[in-house]
């Protein structure tokens, strides 16, 4: 109820102060929103439950304890696990799948990649922005399921039916000892080491991808758009001050024992109660956020980094991150120039691959200094 | 150069001299800390200062193999660190061509036990490598008769062999593209693990119930 | 022999059926009803939501990854002659030693960058108290170009975030303009006077007299000498009487005159000092890269950066004597 009637509130405003102005709406829209914004009072937040991981997951950890080799022997083992794994391509089993025609609606996979540090850029007009170094590293499709399939799978009816089937990308290979035999016969079907993340993401049928394929920074073009997904740092419990910004109470003047706290919880007569969403001390951070329609200016190909708009990604260094294109209308790539499908193939790039790809308003180091002409 | 992983923050510890004596008593305790491992080769006390006072006592035989007696920092630094001076004499000349070539850490640290019945603390012991005391740990087995080496040892034969003979073979024979395929394929082939018997001793045999 | 086994077994062509039978083993739960309290805690506690440093750089070098390892920065004994105080000449190619965000990778492309950067545009060398003029590319003045000059009172950032301050007074008013070094719309650097004071930072400019930081706009380049190290202006400059800007006797100033304070200030100075700090080697260590690989670092930037300055023909860099 709140919600409808601050936004009818709103849009009437708005429209009045069209009439007033003779401005067409849509130039007011933003002013509009500004002034008439009102704070919705209900329970946003979720409380974070830390539970056990759902019953159809397979156990993970290799809980059996190792037995002491010598080195040699030590050796001989990483030597087999090498090899097993070095040529990856002999792994994809089958010819590779027919690649199939970008659509308006085509829903590519995403990648996973870990966050590096923020560096300034500038553009071509010599203003300097932030960007996020965001390092694709060491991603396989590892499982496809077609949307029949995922519909009965996923345990409950998708409400977008049988649009979307599913990918499993997983990042950062590492020793097949260190997980349960069931966790590593997951990897059995793409061929790869068993992977340290795996995350799933929707595609539509025409953007299936073949188990076992890489997944590199090329996947995206330099001037596309992504949306990034991440956890957020983890504050653990915060008082009001730093969780909500609240202002506390002043140092002296009569304070005693209220410093930091958020004073009164609400008011009396009708409105008396603890309303819902009230904002309180509590566990802070570790939530997933999204950011969306955030720019690639850059892509390096030989560390797979993508530099992505924005010093604000979710989450510490060396944080995980889900990247895929964004769901944004305006920003997603038109039909007739679209990003590679359903990800990049050696064939794409018959020049060969560059080191570095650039946004077509970055400013490239190596070239001259931004000047005016007059 | 630190060969080991440092906490980002230092434990604060303040009050280690007595209440409120703060960061300056907290260098003070770890003074008389750094000056006993020197001498005695082996600390034992809570497992928290232990940790910190190994830093201190790294940091300082670092600079000394490094910078050696003549430079001057180091000098006062080993002057302000070890409370009696004859130890400075041990740290040039007896620490310093102990540690030079070594590639590891001149200081090892230990957890022990927690005394009981007491106040539950975490101890641990803090010691010189190359120390003239009976080892805080017993010798490692050695494991190189067990049962599970001797077997990696023979496929480890098997594996070089059969791989020389895929290199022979692919010689003789007048590649066709086949060859790129490399040694590997031919040795993950899971000939010899077909026997079930010996998945039952495997190192990860667990899951044998559920075939 | 039963662990190639199990390891061989990972890739091979393991039968549908089989595959189906390890998918759906049942989830045995690591929880159960007489765990103690303890344990149900451990167990369900939030895990740490990214890598840590280590963890990141093994898998860098383990042998399963894809991407390329980071090569070390390769150490050529001929050319290792690297002067011994470089890192005073170059020390913005020094990264944050904050354990939060040291990168191996994002620190070799931010260097890259650099270098990139430094071969378009002449970045010479200086320091704080030099005179400087700094030409920007600007929108709003006429001919499209600004010309700036002062005397640096601050270089700060590390990487492409370098940057540096300049200070001087114009018509009775004090202008501070901060630069950043590897500024896409910078046009020209010059270093008018070549020189060095007694303080790393000279923010008591703002609360002495005008005619220290007042530089006229045609100020004539002074020349140093060939082969001479960089001279140490040691004028001390005199306050003006308080209020100040910040407690400059708490500060341990060396180019500045007796600061003629009541004995209370000073010994609330002695109070607030923290002198113990010169001896805690750790924190010196947290506080700053490590000798090996500043060296590292340093040989790399020392080899990349010569080549560009012998391309210009520029004086060889005088190094600054350490005070």
């Amino acid at each position: 109820m709140a919600t409808v009637s601050a936004v009818t509130l709103r849009n009437a405003l708005c429209q009045l102060q069209c009439r007033l102005t003779g401005v067409p709406q849509h130039a007011f829209g933003y002013v509009g929103l500004v002034s008439n914004y009102c704070q919705v009072r209900t329970k946003k937040q979720t409380k974070a439950q830390y539970k056990l991981e759902p019953d159809w997951f397979v156990n993970r950890k290799n809980r059996r304890q190792g037995k002491a080799l010598t080195g040699d022997n030590e050796d001989f083992v990483q030597e087999v696990i090498g090899d097993t794994y070095r040529n990856q391509d002999s792994m994809l089993k089958e010819d590779p799948w027919p690649r199939q025609e970008y659509h308006r609606n085509t829903r590519r996979t995403g990648v996973v990649a870990i966050k590096l540090g923020v560096v300034p850029q500038w553009t071509k007009e010599g203003h300097k922005f932030f960007t996020t170094l965001l390092q694709v590293i060491d991603n396989h499709v590892i499982r496809y399921t077609p949307p029949e399939e995922f519909e009965k799978t996923s345990g409950w009816k998708p409400w977008w039916g049988q649009r979307f089937g599913s990918v499993v990308v997983g990042a950062m290979s590492s020793d097949p000892r260190n997980f349960s035999k069931a966790y590593n016969n997951l990897f059995t079907e793409a061929g790869v080491p068993p992977k340290k993340k795996l995350t799933r993401f929707l595609v539509t049928p025409d953007a299936a991808i073949q188990p076992g394929t890489p997944l590199t920074a090329m996947h995206f073009r330099a001037g596309d758009h992504v949306d990034v997904q991440a956890k957020t740092i983890d504050y653990g419990f915060q008082g009001v001050v730093k969780r909500w910004g609240m202002k506390g109470m002043p140092a002296s003047h009569g304070v005693t024992k209220a410093h930091r706290k958020m004073g009164s919880t609400g008011g009396g007569g009708d409105k008396s109660g603890i309303w819902k969403g009230k904002k309180m001390p509590g566990h802070m951070g570790d939530k997933w956020r999204i950011l969306k329609g955030l720019k690639i200016w850059r892509i390096n190909t030989k560390y797979n980094v993508l530099y992505v708009q924005g010093p604000n990604i979710p989450g510490n260094t060396h944080g995980v991150v889900r990247i895929y294109d964004t769901i944004l209308r305006y920003k997603r790539p038109a039909p007739d120039n679209h990003p590679p499908m359903p990800t990049w193939a050696e064939e794409d790039s018959q020049q060969g691959v560059e080191l570095e790809y650039f946004d077509e308003n970055l400013h490239v180091m190596s070239e001259a200094s931004v000047s005016y002409s007059q | 150069m630190l060969r080991f992983r440092i906490r980002t923050r230092p434990r604060k510890m303040a009050s280690l001299e007595g209440l409120g004596s703060g960061p300056e008593g907290r260098l003070k305790r770890l003074r008389k800390h750094v000056t006993a491992l020197i001498r005695h080769e082996r600390l034992e006390t809570t497992y928290a200062q232990c940790d910190e006072t190994r830093g201190y006592a790294e940091k300082l035989i670092t600079m000394a193999v490094r910078n050696g007696d003549r430079d001057k920092h180091t000098m006062e630094m080993a002057d302000y660190w070890l409370l009696e001076k004859d130890l400075i004499h041990k740290l040039f000349k007896v620490l310093v061509p102990r540690y030079q070539s070594l590639p590891a850490t001149a200081t090892s640290i230990h957890r022990i036990s927690t005394e009981y019945p007491g106040d539950g603390r975490h101890m641990g012991v803090l010691e010189l490598k190359g120390n003239p005391w009976p080892p805080v740990r017993p010798q490692p087995r050695n494991t190189r008769l067990h049962l599970h080496n001797i077997q990696l040892e023979e496929a480890k034969k098997e594996y070089h062999q059969e791989r020389l003979r895929a290199k022979s073979a692919a010689a003789a024979v007048p590649p066709e593209g086949s060859s790129v395929d490399g040694p590997a394929g031919s040795s993950v082939d899971p000939d010899p693990i077909d026997s079930e018997s010996e998945s039952g001793e495997s190192k990860n045999s667990g899951d044998s119930s559920k075939r | 022999m039963a662990l190639l086994a199990h390891v061989a077994r990972g890739c091979s062509r393991i039968p549908k059926l089989q595959l189906e039978a390890a998918l759906s083993v049942r989830f045995q739960s690591t929880l159960s009803h007489n765990d103690t309290k303890a344990r149900r805690a451990r167990e369900l506690r939030p895990r740490r939501n990214y890598l840590l440093n280590d963890e990141v750089e093994q898998h860098r070098k383990s042998l399963l990854q894809q991407s390329p390892e980071v090569e070390e920065i390769p150490v050529q004994q001929a050319e290792a002659n690297v002067p011994r105080d470089f890192r005073h000449v170059m020390p913005e190619f020094l990264p944050d030693p904050n354990p939060l965000y040291r990168d191996r990778v994002t620190e070799k492309l931010e260097r890259m960058d650099m270098y990139r950067r430094r071969t378009c545009i002449d970045i010479p060398e200086f320091y704080v108290g030099s005179i400087m003029a700094v030409t920007m590319a600007d929108h709003h003045a006429p001919g499209k170009q600004s010309r700036f000059v002062g005397i640096c009172i601050q270089r700060s950032g590390t990487g492409l975030r370098a940057d540096f301050t300049l200070r001087n007074v114009i018509d009775g008013q004090g202008v501070e303009v901060r630069f950043d070094m590897y500024g896409a719309s910078l046009q020209k650097i010059e270093v008018l006077k070549l020189e060095q004071r007694l303080d790393d930072e000279l923010f008591y400019l703002r609360d002495a007299a005008q005619e220290y930081s007042t530089i006229p706009f045609d100020f004539e380049p002074v020349p140093l000498p060939k082969g001479a190290t960089v001279p140490v202006n040691s004028t001390k400059v005199k306050l003006n009487p308080r209020p100040w800007l910040e407690r400059w006797e708490r500060h341990e100033l060396k180019g500045v005159e007796d600061l003629n304070l009541p004995e209370k200030k000073y010994r609330r100075a002695r109070q607030v000092a923290k002198p113990w700090e010169r001896w805690d080697l750790m924190k010196r260590q947290r506080e700053s890269i490590n000798e090996d690989e500043e060296e590292s670092i340093m040989k790399e930037t020392y080899m990349e950066t010569e080549s560009t300055r012998r391309a210009r023909g520029r004086q060889k860099a005088s190094l600054k004597k350490t005070r």
